[in-house]
């Protein structure tokens, strides 16, 4: 289309008011008399844009959605992995937390019997049909650890180490059918032998050699100790008598005695590297009436 | 009657909605501007000049605004003289419309010594406002013949 000379004189009046306009606009600032003008702009097309907002919102969301999303599956990633490691940390700090009071616990029994002893922790478990039971730990020739030494945990005792490398060390129960253990009767100097018997270690088999002492259910025994301490430490309480059988004209009495120690829980662990200079007797037991 | 509706609706869309887009680069189309070049290139230089200069005036006034009156007003004046003439066919025109707008901003805004004009917002900014027109211009002109073409046929 050609201009003609009636569109540039409209074009040149028209580019004059707008500079005008912008002259006296900028001119006199604030007090500028276009500011009429411009608050009625403002309040028309202020209303217009408040209106629109809630339809423009969809709109504007879907493109910021559009806009972020190959940045958005690295967010989600991130933060996936920071979740797990979160999650696996808490989880560990409760892990903690739990070990943490168990071996408190087992330092309080140790300094109860005045027993020295190395920490450690089950890292693994062997439960063989019902023919052995033993256990590794954690701490080994490196840490003190030698064969024969007694291990107990805050509860009781747990059993005897019979094999030892620089940092691990292998540790049969008490209820191992191969263990025996000297054992006496608490309150007085009836001696015995604690054996084994399987059953993942709900219940040991109590020999007291004396058949004509009381025996009655409810009694607890205690370890009698061998000669220096080896294998097994005098004093660590062993367990409770649940069950006495009648064996009429036998040289030895049997009672069936459950372990203080869980022993079909063990986590934290103790090995006695040094036996009190005193016998504790029945020191370390808990006080009557209170279940530990 | 329609060239006003289209000039008015597209002030609206620029401000509702347009420039919050969170497009990447910062940077919106300027649909106001490809809206007054359609319309002029339909209706001849006269009627270019008065559209954009209403156009113009409108943004100028709509809110938010930091700029002095008249300045929009201006430059599409002269948007809608130049695609009103024609330059060419009308790709070349709609292209030199959308290149020129830019720089009379900066030119009118630096002569009223606008804070914020300075060579590197036009190289940055600047540019990538006329990628974007650019790119919007083909469904822009589109629609505004299309909307002209019912509105003469009703």
């Amino acid at each position: 289309m050609r201009d003609t000379r009636r569109a540039r004189l409209i074009l040149g009046l028209l580019l004059a008011a707008a500079l005008v306009l912008v002259t006296v606009d900028h001119r006199t600032g604030d007090g500028s008399p276009l500011s009429v003008a411009r608050a009625g702009g403002s309040w028309l097309f202020g209303t217009a844009e408040r209106f629109g907002t809630s339809v423009a919102r969809p709109v504007t969301g879907f493109v910021k959605a559009l806009v972020n999303a190959p940045g958005a599956q690295g967010d989600i990633d991130k933060l996936k992995a920071e979740n797990a490691k979160l999650r696996a940390d808490m989880a560990a700090g409760k892990l903690n937390a739990a070990r943490s009071a168990e071996l408190t616990r087992l330092l309080g029994t140790a300094g109860t019997g005045g027993y020295k002893v190395v920490p450690a922790s089950v890292v693994a478990r062997r439960t063989q049909g019902a023919f052995e039971d033993a256990i590794e730990i954690d701490a080994g020739t490196d840490d003190g650890v030698r064969p024969e030494m007694t291990v107990l945990n805050a509860d009781g005792l747990v059993g005897r180490v019979i094999m030892a490398s620089p940092r691990t060390a292998t540790v049969v129960l008490l209820s191992d059918p191969a263990s025996a253990a000297g054992a006496r009767l608490e309150g007085g100097d009836e001696i015995g032998v604690v054996h084994g018997v399987g059953e993942y270690g709900r219940l040991v088999q109590f020999r007291l050699l004396d058949s004509t002492a009381p025996l009655t259910r409810g009694t607890r025994i205690v370890s009698f100790g061998s000669q220096r301490g080896v294998p097994y430490v005098a004093g660590v309480p062993v367990g409770v008598i649940e069950r006495v059988e009648a064996t009429p004209g036998e040289l030895t009495r049997i009672a069936y005695a459950r372990p203080f120690a869980d022993l079909t829980s063990l986590d934290v662990v103790g090995v006695v590297v040094q036996a009190p200079s005193r016998d504790p007797r029945d020191a370390v037991l808990p006080a009557r009436g209170s279940r530990r | 009657m329609i060239s006003v509706l289209v000039v008015v609706v597209a002030v609206l869309l620029q401000l509702m909605l347009v420039n919050r887009l969170p497009l990447p680069g910062g940077a919106a189309p300027d649909l106001v501007l490809l809206a007054v070049a359609a319309v002029a290139m339909a209706r001849g230089p006269a009627m270019g000049a008065v559209i954009g200069f209403s156009a113009g005036l409108l943004v100028d006034v709509v809110p938010p605004t930091a700029h002095a009156m008249g300045e929009y007003a201006f430059v599409l004046t002269v948007i809608g003289f130049l695609a009103g003439r024609g330059l060419g066919n009308p790709v070349t025109t709609i292209v030199a419309c959308v290149l020129v707008a830019p720089l009379l901003e900066a030119a009118v805004g630096g002569l009223v010594g606008e804070p914020g004009v300075s060579m590197a917002a036009l190289v940055t900014q600047a540019s990538v406002t006329v990628v974007y027109t650019l790119v919007a211009a083909p469904l822009v002109v589109w629609l505004t013949t299309r909307v002209k073409q019912v509105g003469a046929a009703a």
